[in-house]
């Protein structure tokens, strides 16, 4: 039951802080005011208060205060009711002396806490006679209006400016350019016409939100006090160098002027107004735009203050499955400018175009926000593959140097997926692109270079020529200086004497064949044969003619060793002992093969 | 008499020679530094001395190929291949740039001999040719005194075997040499160096407009008849156009 308690307790307390962290409690006063001049300070607190604490006042004069006035509103919605209410202290004060002054906080007890405003810093200037009776007190100041004269409207009292935080620049930084109307406070402005604003050549802008409805604030310049009123504000970023001269802004306004008449009688009464067109123009401003040091190669145009991450949204995919790369640039700077950076993919990576997307915003501290790239690629095979770190350069202006940001490198884990086979003609063919891509020519050759005249060529000229006929004629003479031997070389026996060869060695591998057969009467015939036919050939001697005795003689006469042709003859006398009479022979068919073979190669030798 | 007078001029070129080789290594240094417009003005100035290299025509060619005039780039490395056609720098370097060329002209389907002949023909310069020739004929001639003086059979029928094919090698070569040449001399193959070129059926501006063409793209010239000239594509197709709108190679 306790414990119940204590939660109930717990609860209520916090709903009770809850509460009170709504209280607010507001100092609200003009920022501009003359010395001399009346000016309300008020304090706004929304739930009822007590015991007001005013901060020290001593340089000004409490003229009246504190008058309190309370409000409130319900509203219903969805039959949800809220209930808000403030209540105000308004103090009218005069400053008594010139110089920038601070109103500390002022405090205030809410139950049993005590709250605390904020702080007010106002500026006092000189007092302008005119002027003295402030804003409020301007209808009954009607006299002092006369002396103005009528139908102008004096530079001092009307005129704008476009105002830049900076002249000096670099290319691509951003610079905020102000349009403002000074009105002096006893013009009375009517409206606008014609307005023509900056074209700002030379630069990219981004303009910033101000409302439609200009509203007014205090302002001093050159020492006097203007309403100023903010017509526009636009970032720009310079993509020219050199000196840009902004043209000037023109915009005509309509005053209301009193028409000075002659006072007649039932004139008196009513003042007679009319509106007075008045014409105005800026000066023109000029800004000086340098070019970026040195700038890296990788570097695509960011200018200004960026962080750069890199996600990827899976890391183990089946192949053919798509995996999304975000590059996210956040800071300030040209963030609409900055191009994809570029990513390298593994080829067998099928990429797509990067989606890019763009949440900045444009305010007084220039474009800010974050630009996104997406870029959605398909990995078609298998595989481990790694995406190098992507790297992004920006030119930071307040450093006046380049930076670099990178991702870390993503590793991608592709497992085969179910549709390989299906987007294997996919693949292949944008396999083959990239491979395209990726293809260059070969370097130029560093190479000595021998030259030659234009469309000269070895072939057909005179040399060529002279090569063939001086190799002829040398070939001739050579020819005709040997011809004797040559001629000897060439002799008809030595014809004869190949073929005699041939035949014999024919006819003997006749008998070879005999020999492997083992068919003696047969193998002797043949050896015979051979022989005979070898020495006719030979000898150049009919087979029928010869004999033992006209062939030892005739191969005597060729100078053939005697026991070469004794050989011959014994071979002989073998062959017939072992045709006709088998018994009375001792040797055997090879031995008579070996010795036929080897008298022959003798002769062949032996005679020319 | 008018031959040896040619011999004579050639070697006094030779003799200048030197000159074009500063000038290639100038260029070649120009063009490693990235100065590649620069270089192709000096490569051109090489060329102007109506001195020639298959170094420099490649050269070139890679210059305007990294200036992406692929055209051009293609009229020099075909220059570079009729200099030096076994050079497979050039044929890469020709084939990556023919990437270029608009039209994809499908090559008639010859007989395998026929393209293996003129593959073997093409396959060495005229001057490699002429120079085979000679040798040939040299050692054919050793052969024949080998013959004489073979004192064996086996000799002469190794002599005499080997001669007769030195012979047919001999004039083999000498016809390759002889056909190169007409290649170098006559120009028959030319691009197409006008963006776009529609092909007439006759020589003449009335003739029936057969097909267009595009840059880049290497045809033969066959005919001849005052400005016109009958080009023949790979693909068989022929027709007629204005001499101007192609460079011989």
């Amino acid at each position: 039951m306790i414990k119940k308690f204590n939660t109930l307790i717990i609860l209520m307390f916090v709903g009770f802080l809850a509460m009170a962290d709504n209280i607010q409690f507001t100092m609200e006063g003009p920022e501009v005011v003359a010395a001399g001049e009346q000016f309300r300070l008020s304090f706004t607190l929304n739930e009822n208060g007590s015991d007001l604490q005013l901060p020290d006042l001593s340089n000004f004069d409490v003229l009246m205060g504190p008058s309190t006035s309370q409000s409130s509103s319900i509203q219903i919605i969805n039959g949800k009711t809220t209930q808000t209410s403030s209540f105000s202290y308004i103090f009218i004060l005069r400053a008594k002396k010139e110089g920038k002054f601070t109103i500390r906080p002022a405090s205030i007890k809410v139950g049993v806490k005590t709250y605390e405003s904020n702080s007010l810093n106002i500026q006092i200037v000189k007092g302008q006679p005119q002027q003295a009776a402030g804003q409020s007190a301007q209808q009954g100041n009607q006299q002092k209006q006369d002396e103005t004269p009528s139908g102008t409207i004096s530079k001092d009292n009307l005129f704008v400016h476009i105002s830049v935080d900076k002249t000096n620049v670099s290319k691509g930084e951003q610079i905020l350019a102000t349009v403002k109307l000074y009105i002096s406070q006893n013009v009375p402005l009517n409206g606008f016409d014609d307005v023509k604003l900056p074209t700002y050549e030379g630069f990219w802008t981004k303009e910033i939100n101000v409302p439609t409805q200009v509203s007014f604030t205090r302002e001093v310049y050159n020492g006097k006090i203007y309403q100023v009123g903010i017509l526009k504000k636009t970032i720009l970023f310079p993509q020219q160098l050199g000196a840009i001269k902004i043209d000037p802004f023109e915009i005509t306004c309509l005053v209301r002027e009193r028409v000075r008449k002659q006072q007649g009688f039932f004139d008196d009464f009513f003042d007679n107004y009319r509106v007075v067109k008045a014409k105005v123009v800026s000066d023109p401003v000029i800004i000086n735009v340098k070019d970026l040091p040195n700038q890296p190669a990788n570097y695509s145009g960011a200018v200004g203050n960026f962080s750069f991450s890199g996600s990827i949204d899976k890391t183990n995919v089946k192949s053919n499955e798509a995996v999304t790369l975000k590059l996210n640039i956040s800071g300030s700077g040209n963030l609409t400018l900055i191009n994809p950076p570029k990513i390298e993919l593994p080829t067998d990576f099928e990429a797509y175009e990067p989606k890019t997307t763009d949440k900045t915003t444009a305010n007084d501290n220039g474009l800010n926000g974050s630009i996104s790239f997406e870029y959605l690629f398909i990995p078609r095979y298998a595989g481990n593959f790694t995406i190098p770190a992507v790297q992004f350069v920006f030119f930071n202006p307040s450093s006046r140097q380049f930076e670099t940001r990178s991702t870390e490198a993503f590793n991608i884990k592709v497992t085969k997926g179910k549709d390989d086979q299906n987007s294997s003609v996919v693949s292949s063919y944008s396999k083959e692109d990239v491979k395209m891509i990726g293809k260059d020519i070969r370097f130029i050759k560093q190479n000595k270079a021998i030259f030659k005249p234009k469309g000269s060529s070895f072939y057909g000229t005179l040399e060529f020529y002279l090569i063939y006929i001086l190799s002829i004629i040398g070939f001739a003479v050579f020819y005709i200086l040997n011809r004797k031997k040559i001629k000897e070389s060439a002799n008809i026996t030595l014809v004869r004497n190949k073929r005699a060869n041939k035949v014999a060695l024919k006819r003997l591998k006749e008998a070879a064949v005999f020999l492997k057969n083992n068919q003696a009467e047969q193998f002797y015939e043949a050896v015979i044969k051979a022989l005979w036919g070898y020495l006719s050939d030979k000898l150049s001697i009919p087979v029928a003619d010869l004999s033992r005795q006209n062939t030892s003689s005739s191969l005597l006469e060729k100078e053939v060793e005697p026991e070469a042709v004794s050989e011959l003859m014994k071979i002989i006398d073998d062959c017939e002992f072992a045709r006709y009479a088998p018994a009375a022979f001792t040797g055997t068919m090879k031995e008579v093969y070996d010795g036929a073979a080897k008298v022959m190669g003798i002769f062949e030798k032996q005679i020319k | 008499m008018k031959q040896l007078f040619n011999t004579i001029l050639a070697i006094l070129l030779t003799a200048t020679a030197f000159a074009q080789t500063d000038l290639l290594q100038k260029a070649n240094e120009l063009y490693t530094k990235d100065q590649i417009k620069q270089s192709i003005d000096v490569y051109n100035q090489i060329l102007m001395t109506n001195m020639e290299s298959p170094e420099v025509y490649y050269n070139l060619g890679n210059a305007y190929y990294k200036t992406k005039q692929y055209t051009l780039s293609i009229l020099n490395y075909e220059r570079a291949k009729l200099l030096s056609p076994d050079d497979e720098d050039i044929t890469f370097n020709l084939q990556v740039a023919n990437q270029h060329v608009v039209d994809s002209i499908q090559d008639l389907p010859g007989i395998f001999i026929v393209r293996w002949w003129n593959s073997l023909v093409n396959s060495q310069t005229t001057d490699t040719w002429a120079f085979m020739s000679i040798v040939g004929f040299i050692i054919f001639l050793v052969m024949l005194g080998f013959y004489f003086f073979a004192k064996t059979s086996d000799v002469k029928r190794i002599t005499f075997w080997s001669g007769c094919f030195l012979v047919l090698f001999t004039i083999s070569s000498w016809s390759f040499a002889a056909k190169q040449k007409s290649r170098l001399v006559n120009h028959d193959y030319a691009i197409v160096m006008e963006p776009s070129v529609t092909i007439k059926s006759s020589p003449s501006e009335k003739g029936t407009s057969l097909f267009v063409i595009h840059e880049g793209l290497k045809v033969r010239i066959t005919d001849k008849l005052g400005d016109w000239l009958e080009i023949r594509l790979a693909d068989g197709n022929k027709g007629w156009l204005l001499a101007e709108s192609i460079e011989r190679i």
